[in-house]
């Protein structure tokens, strides 16, 4: 007998080879959860935060979840690829700065090479990286069920601190990013208080300048607010002006009067407002005009 | 209540180049499996949450913590520990070597997850500069030494394997 | 590695010689107590309280007691009272009230940790709260409740204060005071810190059938334990039975094995009640909430200046939270005082330490003990002195700086003193006259507009030769020198990661005469080793070594003496070998060997020889070979040399904080630059610089690792580090919340300089380092930033937060 391990509650661990295979067992067994990774459910389970469901699905081998595929320059990232598959993806790097980005400044290489681009937006932390990242892309999340197939926009599919739209036996399959605009920029910026942290404030931002104004821009916010948001009042402000430094610090203030973070013990109300705002205008500055207010 | 035993079923993978065949249950942690029922003590629990890094292994080639891996995953799977890195003779491998010479090492608790970790990053680039190597181990926590000998082991190791590897490419008449 | 020696007649003292727990360790192969189990082995696990000072109305364990596979559910009510702590006012199993929120209500044994931690959940306290005090404002105020309502002994108690004095007045104060030209004061916090060792705690207790207690823990006080242990023999009705202490290896130390805990003695209870081995190990989350972290501390500090910017005075009042029991860390003012009385030369000094109880986690040991509490501050406001005075605060420091021979206020006999180098290297490294006090000035790239740099510095003083806080300061040893030419060393302190052994190898290696690699340091083991005070107090290499010279001189006399009768054979041996190769092999003059007496041979690296032909082989016997004669010839003998080290210091009189507690004092200067983001509040270290005073080096691995890692932890004390509790609730109780430094943080260069101070008390000159890399650290880095951007942190740590906040104060916003 082992004498390390906790005391089992967990009924049944299911290693599915097809996508059809795991939905059918989320649909017999009720209560079973999929898992992906598995990174923060183990914990829960063990240290009381989340109860013991009667059966875990591990969806580590199913094929039709792992993969990136990019066609004409839209990009299909299966549910089951890994942070550290999505840093190695020279052609994502190029497509989707923000998201290459916050995909390598996550947790640790253990870390990256374990949690899954599905299971970052399933748990709906409101501070995990790749949701802003994402959103500023336009991202859509494919959910699937054991009678059919729905896309949700990434805006509608996230609902709460740890609350999604999915519904009982439905699965998150892939994310999928529309094509870029030509000369669309992006980048993700965060704050932390050491290098291995989650985000007290992270913040992206896509620009597509047209000329001298600034075309099409995306502005989204994490850790400020139950979700992770896209900042609509900064991209109107923004929305074809010329992007010099009265307006980034006015996109940048804007920002910061727009979230509704929390205080906790990580930092305050007020600090992560400020570095909001901060955020916004640093990155617009390097998006805008290769770093007018460029940083360390 | 339901007992471990009741859940448990068998398991089994590749660990250090033999296979293994054990029972696990579905909440075990692949870091429950290698410490109990193989033995292999040499993997820490330092955190439990995947903070520390002390209990990192390789899972086909890849560090991942042990401490947040469903041990039922690694069905089939090739799992590398610290016991499993060294030198091909039993003997300290050079990140091993390098550890103890230049003060990797002190408590010594966090070093076997330090070394899987550094191993994994040399698989994956051979002659890192320091950043590299401090970005590749900042899921690694040592409260000792301050990482700064951690990084001068790491580099030594890399140069002794490059010119290992140098060596071995001539010794095999392969153009360098 | 060959084996030349220095002109200080030192073969291995010195080099950089591979440490002896090194190989396993990367191996992975050490074990430490998470890995140990013995046959028959229960897991214990501890019920805490759920209430920060309630009263106890009911304890319901029938649940738990029920659970198959739990062998044994303890609580106050079945077990003898057992009091332990500093001042015994700390009660293993609490049953009539909780003070904090980790007290130890009950415990279970069972066959696996699993099922014991399910049953310490079925375990059910009813409460009924009580009104708590947590912090000591709210301890002090007027009609507070009550942590304790009475002392250990019954004596009723009226006020939270604590009933320990640590005080000192030294000088003309108001002589000082009216010399000061100028003054500068503040009042800084420090925050609750965890040790944050990498291995947990925990410890394995089990009885023998004679009721002989063996516990395997993770301690720093070996001996102590075993005094503590069996002290509660009686109350389980085994008086007069034995206790053995055997110390595994240790996943770092910091502090936290000072004191017994709680968690041990109720090891020991499941143990005694269910006659089996019981394993307690704790994890992360009981790490943090339930070991104890360093005291929070606040510091009132006045110090003031002539126009020449030499000290008149200085004034420091501390108030501690203790939380709500005892342990040895309440005894920090004995430390602070060194600081406090002899940081430079100040020739008048008032010193009060005020510690209070409170419904805080109880606090323990860290490493630097109280020192970084109080240097923080007092080289936080020298600078302000400095700048006040219109002097460079480096040439300030060089102004006050203390000087070998003096005799500090507190009556400390200063024998070695680098300071005033260590302050001159620093400012060296840090390029001080360049960059100082240019943090204002704009920087030449505009797009970094929001970038300011700074430098700043600071220094410390430290035991560095023991430091008397018990009745004995000394240490015992044993060498053992075996049929194979090796050296066993029996030493009751503890390696724990710091090198102890590096230390005690190449030492030993050079004091009897062998190579590192044949000297065995035995695992530390009450039965085995001779008492030892306890690895704290930077004390373990000084004392071991200090030690081990006594014994090896011991140990030399004694194996020469016995080579007079088995030397001249022994060469003969050498002659007839040699021979059989080279007929024509002159043997040596028969008169010289013959007539080789104890006081003509020498050892060295393994090798018995004549010191008057120390190159010739003929002459000389391999060791192992030179035992073996001396064992098995008629009335042969073995050898096995103790001896005991008590360093020449005094026991201080705390009340009035005089006494000269170590043999000698260690000293060193931090720098830092860094550079401030004036939008975000961010703080990034540049450089850092650490010189120290060290005496001699005796392993330079070690030792670099004892000073950056010292540096890296005040680092995190400096920016990073904060055990934060809600009303006596750790709340961050956990790595994802509580931030150490990784690797990324300590991304910038460090100039270590060592300076040699070769100190007469020391073993082969050196001094104790284990604690001062990181006394320096906070009030540098502070510095520093005051340098970059002008604004004065006065709390723990540095925070972002607290930067932004400090600079929108200073430009007049809310």
């Amino acid at each position: 007998m082992s004498t390390e391990t906790t005391v089992c509650t967990i009924g049944a661990y299911h290693r599915p080879a097809t996508l059809d295979d795991a939905l059918r067992i989320l649909r017999d067994v009720p209560g079973a959860r999929p898992v992906a990774g598995g990174t923060d459910l183990l914990v829960h389970v063990r240290d009381g935060r989340e109860g013991a469901p009667p059966a875990l699905v591990s969806l580590r081998r199913v094929p039709e979840l792992c993969g990136v595929t990019i066609e004409d320059g839209a990009v299909t990232i299966g549910a089951l690829t890994t942070m550290s598959d999505i840093v190695a993806d020279a052609e994502l790097a190029r497509l989707l700065p923000a998201v290459h980005v916050a995909a390598a400044d996550f947790g640790g290489v253990q870390i990256r090479n374990a949690a899954t681009i599905g299971g970052n937006l399933v748990n709906a932390s409101p501070c995990a990286n790749l949701p802003p990242a994402l959103l500023v892309h336009g991202a859509s999340v494919v959910l699937r069920a054991l009678g059919g197939v729905r896309t949700v926009d990434l805006r509608d599919f996230i609902v709460g601190p740890g609350e999604t739209c999915l519904r009982d036996g439905e699965v998150l399959a892939a994310v999928t990013i529309p094509r870029p605009l030509g000369g669309l920029r992006s980048t993700f910026r965060r704050t932390v208080r050491v290098a291995m942290d989650m985000a007290l404030v992270s913040v992206a931002a896509a620009v597509a300048m047209d000329g001298g104004t600034i075309g099409a821009v995306r502005v989204a916010a994490g850790a400020v607010a139950p979700t992770p948001r896209r900042l609509a009042e900064v991209e109107e402000l923004l929305r074809g002006a010329v992007p010099d430094e009265g307006l980034l610090r006015r996109a940048g203030e804007l920002a910061a009067a727009g979230v509704a973070p929390i205080s906790d013990v990580r930092a305050s109300e007020s600090y992560r407002r400020h570095m909001t705002g901060v955020h916004v205008r640093r990155a617009l500055a390097e998006l805008t005009a290769g770093g007018v207010d460029g940083d360390a | 209540m339901e007992t471990r035993e009741d859940a448990a079923v068998p398991l089994s993978f590749e660990l250090n180049g033999e296979t293994v065949a054990v029972r696990a249950a579905p909440a075990a942690r692949l870091l429950d499996v290698l410490r109990g029922p193989c033995g292999r003590t040499g993997t820490k629990e330092g955190c439990g949450e995947g903070e520390c890094g002390a209990c990192s292994v390789l899972v086909d080639g890849r560090v991942v913590n042990a401490c947040l891996y469903a041990a039922l995953d690694v069905e089939g799977c090739r799992v590398t520990t610290i016991e499993g890195l060294h030198d091909g003779a039993g003997g300290p491998s050079a990140l091993q070597r390098a550890f103890v010479t230049l003060g990797g090492t002190q408590c010594g608790f966090c070093t076997p997850g330090m070394i899987v970790a550094a191993e994994a990053l040399l698989a994956a680039n051979p002659d890192p500069a320091a950043d590299d190597i401090r970005g590749a181990l900042r899921g690694n926590l040592c409260r000792c030494t301050g990482y700064v000998q951690i990084v001068e082991a790491v580099r030594s190791a890399a140069a002794a394997r490059r010119a290992g590897a140098d060596a071995a490419r001539a010794a095999a008449g392969a153009p360098s | 590695m060959s084996a030349a020696r220095d002109a200080a007649g030192r073969t291995w003292v010195g080099r950089a010689v591979d440490r002896p727990d090194g190989a396993d360790k990367a191996a992975g192969r050490t074990l430490y107590i998470h890995d140990i189990t013995r046959p028959g082995m229960l897991h214990g696990k501890v019920k805490f309280s759920a209430d920060a000072h309630a009263r106890i109305k009911r304890i319901d364990t029938s649940r738990a007691e029920r659970l198959p596979g739990v062998r044994a559910v303890i609580t106050a009510e079945n077990t003898p009272q057992i009091r332990i702590g500093f001042l015994r006012d700390n009660v293993v199993l609490k049953g009539e009230k909780v003070r904090q929120f980790r007290d130890e209500i009950a415990a279970v044994a069972a066959v696996d940790a699993a099922t014991a931690a399910a049953a310490v959940e079925l375990i059910d306290v009813e409460y009924e709260p009580l009104p708590g005090v947590f912090s000591p404002d709210e301890a002090l105020a007027e009609g507070a409740p009550l942590v304790h309502e009475t002392a250990p002994d019954g004596t009723p108690l009226t006020t939270n204060a604590m009933s320990l004095t640590f005080g000192h007045e030294s000088g003309d104060m108001e002589a000082g005071m009216r010399a000061a030209v100028h003054v500068a004061e503040g009042t800084y916090s420090t925050p609750l810190i965890q040790q944050s060792c990498m291995g947990t705690a925990g410890c394995i207790a089990e009885f023998d059938t004679a009721g002989n207690l063996r516990i395997v823990a993770k301690t720093q006080i070996p001996f102590l334990a075993q005094r503590d242990f069996t002290r509660i023999l009686p109350a389980l009705g085994l008086a007069g039975r034995t206790v053995r202490v055997i110390v595994p290896a240790l996943g770092g130390g910091f502090g936290t094995g000072l004191d017994t805990h709680p968690y041990e003695y109720i090891s020991i209870l499941l143990a005694w009640r269910t006659g089996r081995p019981v394993k307690i190990v704790y994890d992360r989350a009981e790490e943090f909430a339930c070991l104890s972290p360093r005291q929070s501390s606040v510091t009132r500090v006045t110090q003031g200046c002539d126009a020449a910017g030499r000290l008149t005075f200085r004034r420091i009042d501390v108030v501690q939270d203790n939380g709500a029991y005892a342990a040895w860390g309440a005894t920090y003012p004995s430390v602070m005082l060194l600081p406090a009385t002899s940081l430079y030369r100040v020739p008048a000094v008032s010193f009060k330490a005020q510690l209070v109880y409170t419904n805080n986690p109880y606090c323990q040991a860290m490493r630097g003990y109280g020192n970084p509490e109080v240097t923080w501050p007092i080289e936080s406001t020298l600078d302000d002195l400095a700048q006040a005075a219109g002097v460079d605060p480096l040439e300030m420091r060089l102004r006050n700086c203390n000087e070998p021979g003096e005799v500090t206020p507190m009556d400390l006999r200063v024998t070695t003193c680098g300071l005033r180098e260590c302050l001159e290297k620093t400012g060296e490294s840090l390029g001080w006259s360049e960059k100082r006090g240019r943090g204002s000035a704009p920087p030449a790239d505009g797009a970094r507009a929001h970038l300011r740099r700074g430098v700043g510095l600071a220094s410390l003083i430290h035991v560095g030769g023991g430091g008397k806080i018990y009745r004995s300061d000394g240490s015992g040893i044993i060498l053992k020198a075996d049929d194979f030419g090796s050296v066993n060393v029996s030493y009751g302190g503890v390696e724990m990661g710091q090198g102890l052994h590096a230390a005690l190898s190449v030492a030993v290696a050079d004091a009897v005469g062998v190579r590192p690699e044949n000297v065995v340091v035995n695992q530390t083991d009450t039965a085995t080793c001779p008492w030892d005070v306890g690895t704290h107090a930077s004390r373990g290499a000084f004392m071991a070594c200090n030690a081990a010279l006594l014994a090896a001189e011991k140990l030399r006399a004694r194996i020469f003496a016995a080579a007079e009768d088995v030397y001249a054979e022994e060469v003969a041996r050498n002659v007839a070998k040699a021979r059989r190769r080279d007929a024509s092999c002159e043997p040596p003059p028969p008169d010289v060997v013959a007539g080789a007496r104890a006081a003509d041979f020498d050892l060295r690296d393994g090798r018995l020889f004549l010191r008057e032909r120390p190159a010739d082989e003929l002459t000389s016997v391999e060791f192992g070979r030179l035992l073996r004669a001396i064992h098995f010839r008629d009335a042969g003998t073995v050898f096995a040399v103790d001896a005991f080290y008590e360093p020449p210091t005094e026991l201080p009189d705390w009340e009035r904080g005089m006494g000269n507690l170590s043999a000698n004092y260690a000293y060193g200067t931090q720098g830092a630059e860094v550079e401030v983001d004036t939008e975000t509040g961010e703080v990034r270290i540049l450089r850092m610089a650490a010189a120290h005073d060290v005496g001699r080096v005796l392993h330079p691995t070690a030792l670099k690792g004892q000073i950056y890692g010292a540096l890296a932890q005040g680092i995190g004390y400096a920016l990073y580090e904060e055990v934060r509790t809600e009303r006596g609730r750790v709340v961050n109780a956990g790595f994802t919340d509580y931030k150490i430094p990784t690797a990324c943080e300590m991304d910038f260069p460090i100039d270590l300089h060592f300076v040699e101070t070769n100190d007469p008390s020391g073993p082969f000159g050196a001094k104790g380092v284990g604690e001062p890399g990181l006394v320096p650290t906070a009030p540098a880095i502070a510095n520093a930033i005051h340098d970059a951007v002008g604004v004065r942190i006065t709390d723990l740590p540095i925070t972002p937060e607290r930067v932004l906040a400090a600079l929108r104060a200073k430009r007049g916003e809310a």
